[in-house]
């Protein structure tokens, strides 16, 4: 009877060190965050980024339609119009405050869904933690991407200009 | 109904009037029959083709909007070729539109959208370019994006036949055709932006509102418009504490959809730069901002020495103030400060009116009135100036039911268009009796009159209405939201609330600032002193309640800033003695109701006038003042409630001589008026207002 267990024992115990052995053979799959930056998925939700035309200018048009399909409310938008001293957006009427609460935000993707102009898309942001909730409100600043090399969005053009360069 | 029509509408059996169209019986049996250019209570085009049907017996199919009913007919208003015709047309509409919804202020509101969302086709096949117009701005109000346009006409119909302006037209033709302003390149007109929300897509867009926000972000808020005495409801939308449009496209209230720029547009003085916002005390000969405590502590100890020392303290109400407001104003200076010197600014001689009426039951018209009588007879007034909405309200009548227009004025005004006589006279009660054999002909009529006619002038006209043995209603015409209720609720020297003789005569408003000895001078969002009038005595302690520093809060010693009739509740008055509940839009910062500013100020004095809270305070003028125990659930649901008319001698009447409109015209609105910048902004008037 104990003789049979501990028969019984070793030979799972061979069987479990079997699996270890065969596994350490094998390439890793653990990332080693924070050292190394983690690899995403393309599909991954992450912080959103209000994204830019290939002239530079940005694609939201203040149509509030991501505040609309937001189900935890998230999204804040005051809009304004593009006139010819600011032009801000390829259309009539720009997003002069763009907020998203991200204490609310749910990652959920329908914001991105819902925009008619491919403006806000979620990035692989996610180191979102704070230690004061205020800073989890971010603004149109804190989310839009940088100006691609190259193209000069007319505000930007006009300020270098008024800069003498 | 007489000899009922009885047809079949998607197999439901429906009965109608003869001579109804298809379009309205099925709404009147609940089936929506979708349609662009057709619209209630304007003539028929028939050029959208939305509202296709298929009709038994008929070849092809018929447009429901023109189709009158028959005996027998079977219709299917969602037959396969009616809903292939549908998407058919709105894929040519679609040919033009451009796309930009999500920029388009009109999404979310837009009936192409919804009509696209529910009939039309997924794709276009259209790969050609598209015309492309650059938009216009036609006005400080109105803009237009040709391209957007789907040619309905609505807008063209209801400035031609609802204003009476006829500033819209079509240039061009076929795809090519646009709506064109008056002017060319700009309007002339009305500014009533009646054309702007109308438009079932975003081709004509507001100045005011464009870009703002989207309509589903507002909060819609419906109260009475503050300006003219009409008495319109106007549905705020609210955003972020801040009003950023006003119309009323669901059609609830007197006025159903009508407003004029006023009421659409002319709320933006609630946020000038120049609006009070903390209280002022005066000290070393200049106002110096303080605390609410410590203003109303100022006042009350002020009123209590005066009352105390038996030193005449004059009251001048409001006429925007809400019911409540001027009730227990009056309440509290007559029984807590002991008072009976208080007046208001009058623009028409209602006592007189009541008075003559004496005996007589419905005599005073409503404004559905002026819809239905047979005639009317306008005497000393530009009503499209002045009464936008009464005169909307005749020109439907006159468009609907043919009825016969009458004007004595002194000199042109639009009524005379379509009036059937017109005469131009200074003597308006010999123009009147000059009509007398035309006015018997009709089977009932509404007189309105203008300041021109007060005194026993009013008398007169009544003693004539009795000469033509028809029944007569009267309007006795009042310059601003309230002017009625300040009336009826005794801000009178010689009458209380509901025109019973005050128990001591006290003295007028020109009497208070001649009057050597008055010791004091309370001034509730008026400005009795305006041009830079001084008052007779050095000596009197001034207290102004107002938005702003008008004239005489420059001249006075505490200066608390109260709130519009935008930013708190309450009931008003109309014209024609409708009672309309106000909705509290938005806060202000700074300031405060009128209504609790006399509640604090009592307070501080110690004396009790009662709760100063609007339910309390409605309660009791319902109990107290003749004609307003009106029903309570008509105002809670948004109604108005038609104050009973006051059956009765007035014992006292007032002077007439101090009853003077202000003649404001489309494009003026008194202290309020000068604080709007949009108002201000138009520069071009359709005519000025005859009265000099």
């Amino acid at each position: 009877m104990a003789i049979n267990q501990v028969f019984k024992s070793a030979s799972a115990i061979v069987q479990g060190l079997g699996i270890t052995f065969k596994e350490m053979m094998k390439p890793t799959v653990t990332e080693d965050y924070p050292d190394v930056p983690p690899v995403f998925q393309e599909r991954f939700r992450g912080k959103h980024e209000l994204q830019r035309d290939e002239n530079g200018m940005e694609k939201c048009v203040a149509c509030f339609l991501c505040a609309a399909a937001c189900p935890a409310d998230c999204i804040y938008i005051e809009a304004a119009e593009n006139t010819d001293k600011v032009r801000i957006s390829g259309g009539e009427r720009y997003a002069s405050v763009y907020n998203i609460d991200y204490t609310r935000c749910i990652f959920c993707g329908y914001c991105v869904e819902a925009c008619p102009t491919d403006a806000i898309t979620h990035g692989h942001g996610f180191e979102l933690a704070a230690y004061d909730t205020a800073a989890l409100i971010m603004r149109k600043e804190d989310m839009l991407v940088a100006v691609p090399p190259g193209a000069r969005p007319p505000v930007i053009a006009e300020a270098a200009a008024s800069h003498g360069h | 109904m007489s000899n009922p029509v009885n047809l079949t509408i998607d197999g439901k059996a429906v009965q109608a009037a003869p001579g109804t169209l298809l379009i309205d019986a099925a709404k009147q049996s609940g089936i929506l029959i979708p349609a662009f250019c057709y619209y209630e209570g304007y003539s028929l085009q028939a050029a959208c083709r939305m509202c296709l049907v298929e009709v038994e017996k008929f070849p092809k199919l018929q447009a429901a909007c023109t189709l009158p009913v028959a005996e027998g007919m079977v219709v299917r208003t969602e037959a396969a070729s009616a809903v292939q015709a549908r998407k058919t047309t709105l894929e040519f509409l679609l040919t033009n539109h451009p796309l930009d919804c999500p920029v388009c202020d009109k999404g979310g509101e837009c009936e192409l959208q919804d009509m696209v969302f529910r009939y039309g086709a997924g794709e276009s096949r259209f790969t050609e370019v598209k015309h492309h117009v650059d938009e216009k701005q036609w006005s400080p109000v109105v803009y237009y994006d040709a391209p957007r346009c789907i040619l309905c006409y609505r807008c063209v119909r209801v400035c031609d036949e609802g204003m009476g302006v006829t500033a819209l037209g079509i240039t061009h033709r076929g795809a090519y055709s646009e709506i064109t302003p008056n002017k060319g390149d700009h309007l002339n007109c009305d500014q009533c932006g009646a054309c702007i929300d109308i438009c079932p897509v975003g081709a004509l867009t507001s100045g005011i509102y464009r870009y703002q926000t989207r309509p589903w972000e507002m909060e819609h808020v419906g109260t009475i418009c503050t300006h003219c005495s009409d008495g319109c409801k106007t549905t705020l939308g609210v955003r972020n504490n801040e009003i950023v449009r006003g119309n009323n496209r669901d059609s609830t209230g007197i006025n159903g959809e009508f407003l004029c720029i006023k009421g659409r547009y002319a709320f933006d003085f609630i946020k000038h730069e120049d609006r009070l916002q903390s209280p002022m005390v005066r000290r070393n000969g200049k106002l110096e901002e303080v605390s609410w405590a410590e203003a109303v502590k100022a006042v009350a100890a002020r009123f209590a020495e005066i009352k105390a020392a038996g030193g005449a303290i004059g009251v001048a109400g409001s006429v925007h103030s809400t019911n409540e407001e001027s009730y227990f104003l009056q309440k509290f200076a007559r029984q807590g400060l002991g008072t009976p010197h208080i007046d208001h600014a009058r623009s028409g001689d209602v006592p007189a009116l009541i008075h003559a009426l004496a005996g007589k039951t419905d005599a005073l018209a409503t404004a559905d009135s002026l819809y239905h009588a047979k005639a009317v007879l306008v005497v000393d007034a530009d009503l499209s100036q002045q009464h936008p909405f009464l005169a909307f309200q005749v020109r439907a009548n006159v468009r609907h039911h043919q009825a016969a227009v009458y004007t004595v004025t002194r000199g042109p005004v639009r009524e005379e268009q379509t009036a059937a006589k017109a005469v131009h006279t200074a003597d308006y009660l010999a123009g009147v009796r000059g009509l007398g054999e035309d006015l018997k002909k009709h089977a009932d009529l509404v007189i309105v009159f203008g300041d021109g006619i007060k005194g026993a002038a009013v008398g007169e006209l009544v003693a004539f209405g009795d000469s033509l043995g028809i029944p007569v209603r009267y309007v006795c015409l009042v310059d601003y939201s309230n002017s009625r209720g300040a009336m009826d609720m005794g801000l009178l020297p010689e009458l209380g609330p509901g025109y019973h003789p005050a128990a001591v005569r006290g003295m007028s408003l020109p009497q208070m600032a001649a009057s050597q000895d008055l010791a004091a001078l309370w001034v509730v969002g008026a400005d009795p002193l305006a041009g830079g009038k001084r008052l007779a005595s050095g000596k009197a302690f001034v207290v102004v309640q107002d938005l702003f520093l008008t004239d005489t809060a420059k001249q006075a010693d505490v200066v608390l800033p109260s709130a519009s009739a935008y930013e708190k509740s309450g009931t008003v008055t109309n014209v024609t003695g409708q009672i309309q509940r106000l909705k509290k839009g938005l806060n202000i910062m700074g300031a405060k109701p009128d209504l609790e500013i006399f509640g604090l100020i009592a307070r501080a004095m110690g004396v009790d006038a009662g709760r100063a809270q609007n339910e309390a305070v409605f309660e009791e003028i319902r109990k107290s003042v003749r004609g307003y125990n009106v029903p309570l659930p008509v105002l809670a649901t948004g109604g108005a409630a038609q104050a009973q008319p006051v059956n009765g001698r007035v014992d006292v009447l007032p002077d007439p001589e101090l009853v003077r409109s202000a003649g404001d015209t489309l494009f003026t609105s008194g202290s309020l008026g000068r604080y709007s910048k949009i108002l201000g902004s138009v520069m071009e008037a359709p005519g000025a207002l005859y009265k000099g």
